[in-house]
C-alpha cells in the first residue's frame, strides 16, 4: 500500500471521528473518499495489518496509537498548508484545499513548522478575540490579520467621553475603509458616543465616524496617557 | 476640455457641479460599471468645457467600484484637469485624497470649499500658503452662498498644473518603489497600489507582495497601514502650517439629541413616519389630479378616434401605461426622493444608520442597510439600486430579500383602498403588523442560512447641514428619471401584453385554470385571479382591476370582509412588480430575482390560505 494513500485514509479516519465525535462504519469512510465499498474494505485489511486500525465489534474502523499519530499528522499539514495557500497566496478556498491534499503527503516537517510559524500570528489573533462576537466560528477557520503583533485591547472596552491613542486595525477587511478615514496608529481619538450594543461614535481628525460593534472591537487602542 | 470634481462624500462636489454646470445635467453610467457620473457642459470663451462630477470616495487604495472607477479615469487621463474639492473643516482628512490624486501627476487645481462654515469654527486657512505647500492653485469657496465659484473654471482652464507633493513614505517603502521602479519598470503610483495587493500586473503583484512581507514584518504592521499613516502624517504637517485657529464658543450639539438611544430613537421613529405619511397624503392628492387630468385630456379623446379594436386595444394599453407610470411616479416616488434627498443632504441619514445598527444586526444586516429599507417604503426598484451600498454579496440578499417585502406606496394604496375603506382601518394596520413579522421571521432565517461573511457599518457622520433647495430637487429629479427609465419601458410592455391577453379573450381562460388556488384555497371570487395578475404589473392595479371586475367601486357589496381582507394581503405580499423583478435582475443576478419571486408567491399564498380557513 502507498503511504500516500495510507495517509489519507488516516486522515479521513481523523477527520470523520473529530467530526462525529466516534469511529466510521466502512460504508461511511467509503462515502466520505467517494470511493467504493470492496475497494475501501480491502484497503483498511491492509492498514490493520499495518497496525494503524483495528475493527472493533460494531464494525467500526478505529484509530491506533500510531495510525492516530498519523493521522492528526496529515490533517494538520492539510491546515496548515491550505489556510497557507488560501490566506497569504489568496487562492480560491477549494482549490487550494485540492492543492493542500497532494502536498500534505511530501511536504516536510520543517516546511510545515515554519509555515505553521508564519501563520501562527493568525492563532495569536484568534486567540485574543476569543468572546468577542465576529464572524461565525466556521468562517474563521483562517481568517485575521497575518502581519499584526498589536496586543491592544479594542476600543469598544472603553466608554463614551474616554480619549485613546489607535494602536494597530485587527483584519483585513474593515481595514482600509477606517485607515482611509484617519483611523491610523498613533491617532488620537475620542469616543463622542457609545450605545448599549457597543456600536460607536468616534471623532478623529475633526470627523465623527460612526462603527458597528464588531468593527470597534478591530480597532486596538491605549487610553491617552 | 474636460474637468473632473474628485473629492470625499459630502464635500459640496455635487452643488458646485450644479452652480457650474446648471440644466442640462447628464447622468452616463460608466463602461462596466453601476456607478453613475453626472457630466454636463459649460461654455467658457467660446470654448466647450465638460465637466464631470466623480463618485466621493475617501481614498484611492480601495477596490470599491467607485474607488476603481476614479483611479480607473485618473490612469486613462479621462479628464485634463482635475478640480480637487476640500471640505474646509476637515482639511486635514482631506487632504489624504488629494495627496494620493497627485500622486497619479495630473493637472490640478484645489477649492477648499465650505470655507464660510470653517470661519464660523474659528479656522482660517492661509490659501498661498497651502498653495505653495501643494504646489496647485488653490481657491477658498463656499459653494452655499456662491462665494467664488466664478473663479473655479477660469482657474482651472488656465493655470492648473501637476501637484508638487512628496509624501515622505517610510524608508523601506521608498527602497521597495525604487526597487519595483527599476526591476520591473512601472510607475509610483502603480507600485504603492500594487504594494497593497491591488493591480492587474501579475509580475509586479508578486514582487510587490514578497516586498510587502518583508515590510510587514519588519514593521510589525502591514504595508497598507504604514502607507495610510504616512500620508496622514504629511496631511498634518501642511494642515498644521496652513490653518490657524481662534478659539471659539462651540454651538449647540444637535447630536447630543440625535445620536442618543433617548431621544434619538424616538426621534428617529417620528421622522420617518412623518416621511411616509406625508409621502402617502400628498402622493394620493397629486395622483387623483394626475389620473383625471389623463383621462379626460389623452385617453377620452383617443378612445373617441375609433381606431380597429386591435389598434385600440394597443394604444390603450401604452396610454394606461403612461398614465400608471405617471401616476405613480411623480405623485408617490418624485415626492418620496424630495424627503429622501433632505434627509440625506441634512446629514440626518447617517445619523438613522449609526441609530439602527443594532437592530440591523439582529437581522443578519448593519446600519448602512437602513437606507435601502427606508426607500422601499416609497418604492422598491430604487431601494434595490441602493443596495450597492452594502458591502457584501450576504448583505445584498438578504436586504433584497427583505426590501421587496416591505409595503411601497403601490401597496399602500391596495391596503388602504380595499382593507381600511371596506374593512376597517384597524384591520388595515393588521395588514402591516402582519407583514412586520413575516420581515421579521424571514430575515432571522435568512440571516442564518445565507453564505457569506458579515462586514460591520463604517460610516463618516456627514456635518449636519441646512439642505439646499436647489441640490434636493436636483438630486430628486435625476433619480426620478432612472427610475422612469428603468420602469417605464417595463411598464408599457407589460401593458400591452396584458391588453393583447385581455383582448383575445385569454382573461377567462386563465381563471378557470388558476379557479383551484383562488377559489378553493384562498376562498376567492374567480374573477380576482386576474386582478391579482394585473397587479404583477403594478400594485396598485390589482385593486383598480377588480373594481373594475366586479362591476362596482363599492366593493363591499361584492365581497366578504375575509374575502377583502384576504385579496388585499395576498397581493400586497405575492410577486413583486414587473419592475422590482426587472431591477433586481439587473442588480443582482436571475438567481436571487427568481427566488425572491417564488419566496413571495409563496408566502403570499400561504397566508392567503391561512386566513381563508381561519376567518372563514
Amino acid at each position: 500500500m502507498q503511504p500516500s494513500l495510507r495517509e489519507d485514509y488516516l486522515e479521513a479516519v481523523q477527520l470523520f471521528s473529530n467530526k462525529n465525535a466516534r469511529f466510521p462504519l466502512t460504508e461511511e469512510l467509503a462515502a466520505a473518499l467517494s470511493k467504493p465499498v470492496p475497494a475501501v474494505r480491502s484497503d483498511i485489511e491492509k492498514l490493520v495489518s499495518g497496525g494503524d486500525v483495528i475493527i472493533v465489534a460494531e464494525g467500526s474502523i478505529t484509530l491506533t496509537a500510531q495510525g492516530k499519530q498519523t493521522g492528526t499528522c496529515v490533517m494538520k499539514k492539510h491546515e496548515t498548508l491550505q489556510c497557507f495557500l488560501s490566506e497569504i497566496l489568496g487562492m480560491d478556498s477549494h482549490r487550494a484545499s485540492d492543492e493542500a491534499c497532494t502536498l500534505e503527503h511530501t511536504v516536510s516537517d520543517e516546511t510545515i513548522d515554519r509555515l505553521g510559524k508564519l501563520i501562527g500570528t493568525h492563532e495569536h489573533h484568534r486567540h485574543q478575540e476569543k468572546g468577542k462576537h465576529r464572524t461565525p466560528a466556521g468562517e474563521r477557520a483562517c481568517k485575521g490579520e497575518t502581519d499584526e503583533y498589536c496586543e491592544s485591547p479594542g476600543i469598544s472596552d472603553f466608554s463614551e467621553g474616554d480619549e485613546v491613542v489607535i494602536q494597530c486595525i485587527h483584519g483585513r477587511a474593515c481595514a482600509q475603509r477606517l485607515l482611509d478615514l484617519g483611523l491610523v496608529p498613533g491617532e488620537h481619538a475620542t469616543i463622542k458616543r457609545k450605545l448599549s450594543n457597543g456600536a460607536l461614535v468616534v471623532q478623529v481628525k475633526g470627523c465623527d465616524v460612526a462603527v458597528s460593534p464588531e468593527i470597534a472591537s478591530a480597532i486596538g487602542v491605549e487610553r491617552l496617557p | 476640455m474636460k474637468i473632473a470634481l474628485l473629492g470625499n462624500p459630502g464635500v459640496g462636489k455635487s452643488l458646485i457641479f450644479n452652480q457650474l454646470t446648471g440644466l442640462g445635467v447628464e447622468v452616463n453610467r460608466y463602461p462596466g460599471s453601476s456607478v453613475e457620473l453626472e457630466c454636463g457642459n459649460v461654455c467658457y470663451k467660446q470654448e466647450k468645457t465638460e465637466i464631470v462630477d466623480l463618485p466621493g470616495i475617501y481614498s484611492l487604495d480601495g477596490n470599491s467600484e467607485e474607488e476603481t472607477l476614479v483611479r480607473t479615469f485618473l490612469t486613462s487621463g479621462g479628464a485634463d484637469v482635475i478640480v480637487a474639492v476640500l471640505d474646509a473643516t476637515k482639511l486635514e482628512r482631506n487632504l489624504y485624497l488629494f495627496v494620493q490624486a497627485a500622486e497619479f501627476s495630473p493637472k490640478m487645481i484645489a477649492v477648499v470649499n465650505m470655507i464660510d462654515a470653517a470661519e464660523r469654527q474659528g479656522m482660517h486657512i492661509d490659501a498661498e500658503s497651502l498653495s505653495s505647500h501643494i504646489g496647485v492653485p488653490v481657491i477658498l469657496a463656499a459653494a452655499s452662498e456662491g462665494r467664488n465659484i466664478d473663479r473655479i473654471l477660469p482657474v482651472a482652464l488656465g493655470q492648473a498644473t501637476p501637484a508638487k507633493v512628496h509624501v515622505p513614505y517610510d524608508h523601506h517603502i521608498e527602497a521597495a518603489l525604487k526597487s519595483l521602479e527599476k526591476t520591473i519598470g512601472t510607475p509610483m503610483h502603480t507600485n504603492l497600489l500594487a504594494l497593497q495587493g491591488t493591480g492587474d500586473d501579475t509580475v509586479l503583484l508578486d514582487a510587490a507582495g514578497a516586498i510587502a512581507q518583508e515590510i510587514g514584518m519588519r514593521h510589525r504592521m502591514s504595508v497598507g497601514q504604514i502607507i495610510a499613516t504616512n500620508r496622514h502624517n504629511f496631511a498634518r504637517e501642511i494642515t498644521a502650517s496652513v490653518v490657524k485657529r481662534t478659539a471659539q464658543k462651540k454651538p449647540y450639539d444637535l447630536d447630543s439629541l440625535l445620536t442618543r438611544s433617548f431621544p434619538g430613537i424616538p426621534i428617529l421613529c417620528t421622522i420617518l413616519f412623518l416621511l411616509l405619511l406625508s409621502v402617502f397624503m400628498i402622493g394620493s392628492w397629486m395622483e387623483e389630479i394626475i389620473v383625471t387630468v389623463f383621462t379626460t385630456s389623452v385617453i377620452a379623446p383617443f378612445l373617441a378616434l375609433g381606431l380597429p379594436p386591435l389598434w385600440n386595444q394597443i394604444g390603450f394599453s401604452v396610454l394606461i401605461a403612461l398614465q400608471a407610470g405617471l401616476g405613480i411616479a411623480f405623485p408617490f416616488i418624485f415626492t418620496f426622493y424630495i424627503g429622501l434627498s433632505l434627509l440625506e443632504d441634512t446629514g440626518y441619514m447617517t445619523r438613522a444608520a449609526f441609530l439602527s445598527d443594532r437592530a440591523m444586526h439582529r437581522i443578519g444586516l448593519h446600519g448602512e442597510a437602513i437606507i435601502p429599507m427606508v426607500i422601499g417604503f416609497g418604492c422598491t426598484v430604487p431601494a434595490i439600486m441602493s443596495l450597492r451600498l452594502l458591502k457584501t454579496r450576504r448583505e445584498q440578499t438578504i436586504a433584497a430579500i427583505l426590501v421587496t417585502m416591505i409595503p411601497c406606496s403601490a401597496r399602500t394604496v391596495v391596503i388602504a383602498g380595499i382593507v381600511a375603506a371596506f374593512v376597517g382601518i384597524f384591520w388595515a394596520f393588521s395588514i402591516y403588523l402582519i407583514i412586520f413579522i413575516l420581515l421579521i421571521l424571514t430575515a432571522v432565517v435568512l440571516s442564518r442560512i445565507t453564505p457569506g461573511e458579515q462586514f460591520g457599518m463604517i460610516v463618516e457622520m456627514s456635518t449636519l447641514r441646512r439642505p439646499q433647495a436647489r441640490l434636493v430637487l436636483a438630486k430628486s429629479w435625476l433619480r426620478i428619471k432612472e427610475f422612469l427609465f428603468i420602469a417605464m419601458p417595463v411598464l408599457i410592455v407589460t401593458s400591452i401584453l396584458l391588453g393583447l391577453f385581455q383582448f383575445f379573450g385569454l382573461t377567462e381562460l386563465f381563471e378557470q385554470l388558476v379557479a383551484p388556488v383562488t377559489v378553493t384555497l384562498l376562498g376567492l371570487p374567480g374573477y380576482a385571479s386576474t386582478a391579482l395578475l394585473f397587479g404583477v404589473f403594478r400594485k396598485e392595479l390589482a385593486f383598480e382591476t377588480l373594481a373594475v371586475l366586479a362591476g362596482t367601486a363599492n366593493l363591499g357589496m361584492v365581497m366578504t370582509s375575509v374575502q377583502l381582507y384576504t385579496f388585499a394581503i395576498v397581493s400586497v405580499l405575492f410577486v413583486p412588480c414587473v419592475s422590482t423583478i426587472a431591477v433586481l435582475y439587473r442588480q443582482l443576478g436571475a438567481r436571487i430575482a427568481i427566488i425572491t419571486s417564488l419566496y413571495t408567491v409563496f408566502l403570499g399564498l400561504i397566508i392567503g390560505a391561512i386566513i381563508n380557513i381561519l376567518m372563514k
